[in-house]
């Protein structure tokens, strides 16, 4: 018997109310918390890959309970690194580095921390709710976009290296260029081409991103660190500000919050993006729509926060339409958690609508609780874990470091990995300290490869005609308008700075 | 009288003491050589996937079937497609028999295509088997594009056939499907997830694919209930594995002209059956090897086995024996002009003509 979506939440929530469910819930936050502040290696997929053939033989919406509270909490937690050690976070966490750690190092770690978790919260509470209003209109959204839409989206996502070069845009476009040279290198997937591997097994697969993003910004701040001699809020600088106050940050910046989680939703919706674009595109439309954010972002905006983190949190909700909803996992997360409903019995997809709402619904409460108590659980631990950042360089130091050669060693396990991390931590050295903008060149660096599989999907489902669909010429125009809109602020931008400056001269 | 009694107390001792020592060097010669060992399994993936699953749940039984029921813990060499643990596991690895690797179902094709990285000979390695190898393959089109039965398919030109990447088993199939059948200028759309062609099929952005029937059946049952698509031919891995649900499509292998086209369709069989292999270097001891070979076995044949495989991996498990993967591998058909033939077609480059 079917019955209607009203019965099915009511069922879903009432599903829930067993203690040995919110028991699970907790343990999962705990594993979410630890994955969090863990180095790079441990993620969500190990965790669920050593999980899973214990909670199948569980009664499921408590197995539920444990796997979902774990990958929210984990999500929204994601900020300690960046912001206390100027390390990027996981996938989905990285563009948070660029705003949290300058935050963190002008004394206000805890103001990052705070709007980092209540926007990763928001952005969770914003990710469910679309996902419960999307059980019935799923399908359309997805089919929506093809290979020659999501091509364009990639280069629209692409022209905001205009937006993340800050004063440098010439240096933007170089920095960007060699991003996309790099994703060059390795067996090129579609074609089965071998570019630049010099005969290495290593180079396959290209130089791995997780290490290159880790190097680039992780070994600059420890070096500096080194050098200046001084504690994250050691600084000439008095501490300043508190989780409260990040947190009321975020409520006032409600709007950005609910814009950039709409940003995180669809790109876990879409199959094929996920968490590896994200954060930069939420990051990348806050830098253009925000008030002065060209003279602020990068040096401690802590909208430069609440975009990725809300965008970041929002995605899970993203990722579950497609994966509940069509059967189709958005990574490695969904897939098992997809093998997991399989044991259980339930067959994610249309199906699942039809047979198991209330199965759904409890997945979407459980998704909203843990969102809660993510952020509840980020809020009371930050008020210890920002001491870390009284901590003096001379231990700091050696804690960066052994962040940075655990994190980049487990991604492979190749001792190669550290040889990557220090030619591409030397390179981030050099390209800050001759302000070549590292945003732009990770931004060209993910999207490079993700536009050439758009791109060589389109040409060979539809030759040059893939130019002329409406879904490619509306987003064509919106991606113009926004560049233009964009260049033209820059412009006057420069030349605002450059009449005073000639006017002082002369 | 002293000598005497000191004579009675060594026989004593000796009647006392013998049957001890004789008792204790036998069980010391008894005791397993796993018992108390620690085995790693190399998996050639990152942790996490469905692979690592698949593994695990393999391991999982192993351990009870090796006598003196070892540890075993698994570590990870991603990288080059599993080449990296493939070739780790050649050169890299101590022949002791503590160390298993479980590696990618690429590692036999690339090695007799001749790919670039390929730093093994898979005649050295030791098999162990493999819970994911063969199936049953169905090739099919979206409804909307007209092609209702085989003589409708040919004679549609441009087909546009969606596959994850140039080499994947899948792209295989569909470029021999379209060499055989034949098709009429065929495109090949590559770079899809597997669950992203379905959804680029429901969008009509390509046309067809070749898929595992189990989950086809699994994951879009409407397809065949309703007829929303058009099912055309199956390969069967290995020949004669059936699918009640597809019984009455042809085999791939009946469009082949000659024997050298039986044997391209042998050649591809013989890369997807063995699945992702459980290996043993190059010489590790052959008592070893028959351990855990017989170990793999009792796994195999485990009547609980294929229900928490299912369980662990969402799919049913396709057993290969140890014996059956090495019979495989042995009479494989690697004739210059067969290897040849299919690199180009599993290569990125046209269809070459049929002779």
């Amino acid at each position: 018997m079917e019955v209607s979506l009203f019965q099915a939440a009511v069922q879903g929530f009432i599903n829930l109310l067993q203690f040995k469910v919110f028991l699970a819930l907790l343990v999962g936050v705990s594993i979410g918390t630890f994955t969090a502040v863990a180095p790079q290696g441990i993620g969500m997929p190990l965790v669920y890959a050593m999980l899973l053939p214990v909670v199948i033989r569980w009664e499921p919406i408590t197995a539920i309970a444990l796997l979902i509270g774990a990958s929210s909490v984990s999500a929204i937690c994601a900020a300690y690194l960046p912001v206390l050690f100027g390390i990027p976070g996981g996938g989905g966490s990285q563009a948070t580095v660029l705003d949290g750690y300058p935050m963190g190092r002008r004394g206000e770690a805890r103001r990052a921390l705070g709007a980092s978790f209540m926007a990763g919260g928001m952005g969770c509470l914003i990710g469910t709710f679309t996902l419960a209003l999307a059980i019935p209109l799923a399908k359309p959204l997805i089919y929506l976009m093809g290979s020659p839409e999501l091509f364009v989206v990639m280069l629209w996502g692409l022209s905001m290296v205009a937006v993340l070069a800050g004063r440098h845009p010439i240096k933007g476009l170089i920095a960007a260029c060699l991003g996309l040279l790099i994703g060059t290198i390795g067996q090129q997937s579609q074609s089965g081409i071998m570019r630049y591997i010099f005969d290495q097994v290593y180079l396959l697969d290209g130089p791995p991103l997780s290490i290159i993003a880790l190097a680039l910004f992780g070994v600059p701040s420890a070096l500096d660190l080194a050098l200046t001699r001084l504690g994250i809020e050691q600084q000439p600088a008095p501490l300043q500000g508190s989780l409260w106050d990040g947190i009321k940050d975020t409520l006032r910046e409600w709007a950005l919050v609910v814009r950039c989680s709409f940003v995180g939703v669809w790109i876990g919706i879409v199959p094929g993006l996920g968490s590896q674009v994200v954060d930069w595109l939420a990051y990348g439309h806050a830098a253009q729509s925000c008030k002065g954010a060209h003279e602020t972002f990068g040096k401690g905006d802590v909208r430069g926060v609440i975009a990725p983190e809300s965008a970041n949190d929002a995605k899970d909700g993203g990722d579950l339409i497609t994966t509940l909803l069509l059967g189709f996992p958005q990574g490695v997360v969904t897939a098992l958690f997809i093998v997991a409903l399989l044991a259980w019995g339930f067959l994610p997809g249309p199906e699942m609508i039809k047979k198991n709402p209330e199965v759904i619904y409890s997945i979407v409460w459980i998704q909203g609780i843990a969102g809660i108590l993510g952020t509840l659980v980020g809020i009371v631990l930050a008020k210890e874990l920002a001491r870390l950042a009284q901590v003096r360089y001379s231990l700091m130091v050696p804690i960066i470091f052994m962040f940075l050669l655990i994190g980049a060693f487990s991604v492979t396990r190749d001792p190669v990995d550290l040889l990557v991390l220090v030619i591409f931590g030397t390179l981030g050295y050099v390209m800050k300290r001759f302000g070549y903008p590292r945003p732009a060149m990770i931004l060209g660096l993910v999207l490079g490869e993700l536009m050439e599989r758009y791109l060589y999907r389109s040409m060979m489902a539809y030759g040059f005609s893939w130019l002329l669909r409406p879904g490619v010429i509306i987003l064509l125009i919106l991606a113009t308008v926004s560049f233009i809109y964009t260049l033209r602020g820059r412009l006057a931008q420069w030349a605002a700075a450059k009449v005073p400056a000639e006017s002082a001269s002369g | 009288m002293a000598y005497s009694s000191t004579l009675h107390f060594i026989a004593c001792l000796f009647v006392v003491l013998y049957p001890l020592v004789i008792s204790i060097a036998s069980v010391w010669a008894q005791t397993p050589f796993y018992q108390g060992k620690v085995i790693t399994v190399i998996q050639g993936r990152e942790p996490g996937g469905t692979g690592d699953q698949r593994a695990r749940a393999v391991t999982a039984f192993l351990q009870k079937y090796i006598p003196g029921n070892p540890t075993i813990i698994h570590e990870f060499m991603g990288g080059g497609g599993g080449l990296r643990a493939a070739n780790h596991m050649y050169s890299g690895a101590r022949p002791d028999g503590l160390t298993i690797g479980s590696v990618s179902s690429g590692m036999l094709s690339s090695s007799v295509l001749g790919n670039p990285g390929v730093k093994y000979q898979t005649d050295k390695f030791h098999y162990l088997g493999a819970a994911d190898g063969g199936g049953h393959y169905v090739f099919y089109t979206r409804r909307e594009l007209g092609a209702s039965n085989l003589e409708r398919l040919r004679a549609t030109p441009g087909i546009r056939i969606g596959a994850q990447s140039v080499g994947h088993s899948n792209y295989n199939l569909g470029r021999l499907a379209a060499f055989l059948l034949p098709l009429k200028d065929a495109r090949f759309v590559t770079g899809y997830a597997s669950p992203e062609i379905d959804a680029a099929i429901l969008r009509g952005e390509v046309d067809s694919r070749f898929n595992q029937s189990h989950s086809v059946l699994r994951n879009n049952p409407e397809w065949v209930e309703k007829g929303m698509m058009d099912f055309h031919v199956v390969i069967e891995i290995p020949k004669g594995e059936k699918n009640p649900r597809f019984a009455k499509l042809p085999e791939l292998e009946t469009f082949a002209r000659n024997e050298r086209e039986r044997q391209l369709i042998a050649l591809q069989r013989g890369f997807r059956l063995i699945g992702s292999p459980f290996i043993l270097p190059p010489d590790t001891p052959l008592d070893r090897v028959k351990i855990l070979q017989q170990a793999m076995t009792k796994v195999f044949q485990d009547p609980q086995f294929p229900a928490e495989f299912k369980k662990m991996v969402g799919d049913d498990a396709e057993i290969v024996l140890p014996e059956v993967m090495d019979k495989t591998i042995k009479e494989l058909p690697r004739s210059p002009e067969i290897v040849d033939l299919l690199k180009k077609i599993a290569g990125p480059e046209a269809l070459p003509p049929r002779s």
